[in-house]
């Protein structure tokens, strides 16, 4: 158990860093091309004391989380009128679709026209982006709910409001739980893109900042940070689903 | 199957049980009259709000009508749309066709060697939630502002995608079809060729599908960035020149080119598969 | 409240599918007295299930017209009614007691007030120490018993049963056959009681309802007397062979 969760892929890591420096050695890289892994290492060390720093990661969580709860919640709502009714199902279908397929990223020269760099047009862009993901899944796992159970309420004396929100609702979260972990993931790499092209804080403007100035270890450092906030994200929104939903 | 569960689905919604005569419409033309009347009313909505907007001096000020936006459309598709189209499908087509190869392969080493697995599934996990819009600055850095640049990053997010795919596929074989594969007194090749390749092309070609969208997406990114042709980068000078018109006009390329691409490659799909049909639409059940 | 008088009246009923209409039912009809048990059998798919969704209101008839007391059913929620289903459809995120409260607090109970009636239910079918438990800890059988506990807590004039028995384990169907007069003693509601178990349907019913192949028309109704439900009797055993011959089996086939 200890040696297959700890141990193996430790050395999946070791191995990992050993081609990283033996291709650097090998090639002779300068350390603007790819500095050694433990220059990476510093850097992030470095990084996690800076003001400047932290500033750019609560700037981007912030855009996020804004986005991500406007965005969700409002997913989610549309989502549950589209579940529950077929005429609405109908109607809102073409239009969802079509919007669908614009991902997000192509609205990022629009957002900018309109909202400069603030942070409005980034939380507006994830909204978007959780937006899409959330109304699929929700109007998807509403339809599939057990038919059984629509029934048994019904019978038990439920109108169609009180069908929707004690049983649906209930039966469909696990579903949406899920749903809104991939759209986290979306949502927050969004927030990176839209930062790289314009924004004036955040880890996307880290980033590119760093990549200009040829700062290749605070780039790969930052695309670290990205990733583990992205995971941090994710395996919070697990940890509270599953704080919710453990009938299953 | 899912038509005839979502017949019965909710029975609160009784209308969707459909009695003879208890409504005139077939379903099909009730889809199309609601479907037209939804897409009616959003550029209707649309117009309004472009009228509404155009004397305010707010932030949305510039908000272009359905009109202008068709007019620079048609424009745009009558002139360059071909040639950037040709050249960010040229990266796109690069970086995915490499990054599903590329994914199948390593999929099939971590997924069927046991001590290659569990060495660098961990890391691929590691590596997994960095997206590869994350690799844009290093991308750049690497390999400059050209093609290699953002064939890499394509070929970098389809590889993240089907990676998963490919190592679900290749080691989750259904217990029946292993004893049978035993009872038939199958060799280790034989089972690999016959059992373990074909469960996992199946799921590859899923994977391949589902990162279609996250593969352009990232052509788009890559080339708001670092580009000179494609799309993306016509966006970005149209964007430059303040033209909102434009830009919407450029946005709808985008989606229609997404939109085409799942479609054909649904249908190849269903065409290669015919025993697991993917849906055409995620939500609307007609 | 005692049962109420459930009337079909030319019942008429098709399914959109994939293929185009399927008819399910044609020209249905038949009465069941207030108080009665009136068990339907036929060949599976024959739409006896559908039956049940257009006492319950969970469907529209396409021709004719559903009675209850006189008056046509309404579509939706019905006061008068509960139902216990092929599949108990347990709410999983809800345990058993809450499970069976949650249809009186629906209709206006107060919550304590439904979870004393929810307990009292459970004591009677005999589920007293798994108030608590999640329906993923249950048993089939325990499962079906809660949905029988739900359907009866509602103290229903009207009862709508869809092979409440059907996937339960032989030796607790039995018992809970056997429970099942029992049970409705409490307020003899009127019960519709659909299953493909002939058997089930002489030793439980007041009346058989016959169905026939897709699309399904009454073929016969068989009253049951009393001494129709010793199984050891001769009038039982010509019962038997007399719905089972109505279904296309002779009774060779099953001796």
């Amino acid at each position: 158990m200890l040696r297959n969760r700890v141990l193996l892929p430790l050395v999946g890591v070791l191995v990992v860093a050993a081609i990283w420096q033996v291709t650097l050695v090998a090639y002779r890289l300068p350390v603007i091309v790819l500095p050694p892994p433990l220059a990476v290492v510093e850097t992030l060390g470095e990084l996690l004391v800076t003001a400047s720093f932290w500033r750019d990661v609560g700037v981007s969580l912030y855009e996020f989380t804004a986005g991500y709860l406007l965005g969700g919640l409002s997913g989610i709502v549309v989502g549950m009128l589209i579940g529950e009714s077929r005429n609405f199902r109908l109607t809102a279908a073409p239009v969802i679709e079509s919007f669908r397929f614009v991902v997000p990223f192509a609205w990022i020269p629009l957002t900018i026209l309109w909202f400069g760099t603030s942070y409005t047009g980034k939380i507006l862009l994830v909204a978007y982006a959780v937006f899409f993901v959330m109304v699929v899944s929700t109007a998807r796992s509403i339809v599939q709910v057990e038919p059984t159970l629509s029934r048994v309420g019904t019978m038990l004396g439920m109108g169609r409001l009180a069908l929707a929100l004690n049983v649906h609702l209930h039966a469909a979260a696990p579903a949406i739980a899920s749903a809104a972990r991939a759209a986290a993931a979306i949502g927050w790499i969004a927030v990176v893109a839209a930062e790289y092209i314009g924004a004036s804080a955040g880890l996307g403007v880290m980033i590119t900042n760093a990549a200009s100035s040829l700062a290749t270890a605070t780039v790969i450092a930052g695309m670290v940070v990205i990733g583990i906030v992205g995971a941090l994200v994710s395996v919070s929104i697990k940890w509270l689903s599953r704080a919710y939903f453990d009938y299953r | 199957m899912r038509r005839a569960i979502l017949t019965t689905a909710s029975t609160a919604d009784t209308s969707r049980t459909v009695a003879p005569g208890a409504r005139g419409l077939s379903p099909r033309a009730l889809a199309w009259i609601l479907g037209g009347a939804g897409m009616l009313g959003t550029i209707v909505l649309w117009s309004l709000l472009s009228h509404a907007l155009a004397g305010g001096g707010g932030v949305i000020s510039r908000l272009p009508g359905p009109l202008l936006v068709a007019r620079n459309l048609a424009k745009y598709v009558t002139h360059d749309f071909a040639r950037d189209l040709a050249s960010s499908l040229e990266v796109f087509a690069a970086g995915w066709l490499g990054g599903v190869v590329f994914a199948t392969f390593i999929g099939l080493l971590l997924g069927r060697v046991q001590w290659l697995g569990n060495i660098f599934l961990p890391v691929v996990e590691a590596i997994r939630p960095v997206s590869s819009i994350a690799w844009v600055p290093l991308s750049i850095v690497w390999f400059g502002f050209g093609f290699t640049s953002k064939a890499f990053l394509v070929g970098l997010a389809v590889f993240l995608v089907v990676i998963v795919y490919a190592i679900d596929g290749c080691s989750r074989i259904p217990a029946d079809l292993a004893r049978t594969a035993t009872m038939l007194g199958m060799n280790g090749w034989q089972r690999f060729r016959s059992l373990v390749l074909p469960g996992t092309l199946v799921e590859v070609l899923t994977g391949a599908r589902v990162s279609l969208m996250s593969g352009w997406g990232t052509v788009i990114v890559a080339e708001l960035i670092a580009a000179n042709s494609g799309l993306g980068a016509h966006l970005i000078a149209v964007q430059q020149s303040y033209d909102v018109a434009a830009v919407v006009a450029t946005m709808i390329c985008f989606g229609l080119s997404g939109f085409a691409m799942n479609a054909i490659f649904t249908r190849v799909e269903n065409r290669l598969l015919p025993w697991r049909q993917v849906e055409r639409s995620v939500i609307s059940d007609e | 409240m005692a049962g109420g008088d459930l009337v079909f009246d030319r019942i008429s009923h098709s399914y959109a599918t994939a293929s185009g209409r399927t008819d399910v039912l044609d020209d249905v009809s038949f009465r069941v007295e207030p108080g009665s048990v009136a068990c339907v059998v036929g060949p599976s798919g024959c739409g006896k299930s559908t039956l049940l969704s257009l006492a319950a209101g969970l469907l529209r008839p396409a021709r004719g017209a559903v009675r209850w007391d006189g008056a046509e059913v309404r579509m939706g929620p019905n006061a008068h009614l509960g139902m216990a289903f092929q599949q108990p459809g347990l709410f999983p995120w809800m345990n058993v007691r809450r499970n069976v409260a949650i249809g009186l607090t629906t209709r206006g109970k107060k919550k304590g007030e439904a979870l004393r009636i929810a307990d009292e239910f459970l004591d009677t079918v005999g589920l007293a120490d798994f108030k608590n438990a999640y329906p993923n800890e249950l048993s089939g059988g325990m499962a079906q018993r809660v949905g029988i506990a739900r359907a009866l807590a509602l103290r229903p004039r009207l009862l709508l049963l869809d092979e409440p028995f059907a996937a339960v384990d032989a030796f607790t169907r039995i018992k809970l056959q056997q429970e099942f007069n029992a049970l409705l003693k409490l307020n003899r509601p009127t019960v519709l009681f659909v299953t493909h178990d002939v058997s089930e349907a002489i030793l439980l019913g007041n009346i058989i309802i016959v169905m026939s192949h897709r699309p399904a028309r009454v073929v016969e109704l068989i009253p049951i007397a009393h001494e129709d439900r010793n199984r050891a009797s001769a009038a039982y055993a010509r019962k038997l062979a007399a719905t089972l011959a109505l279904l296309g089996v002779t009774a060779d086939a099953t001796s």
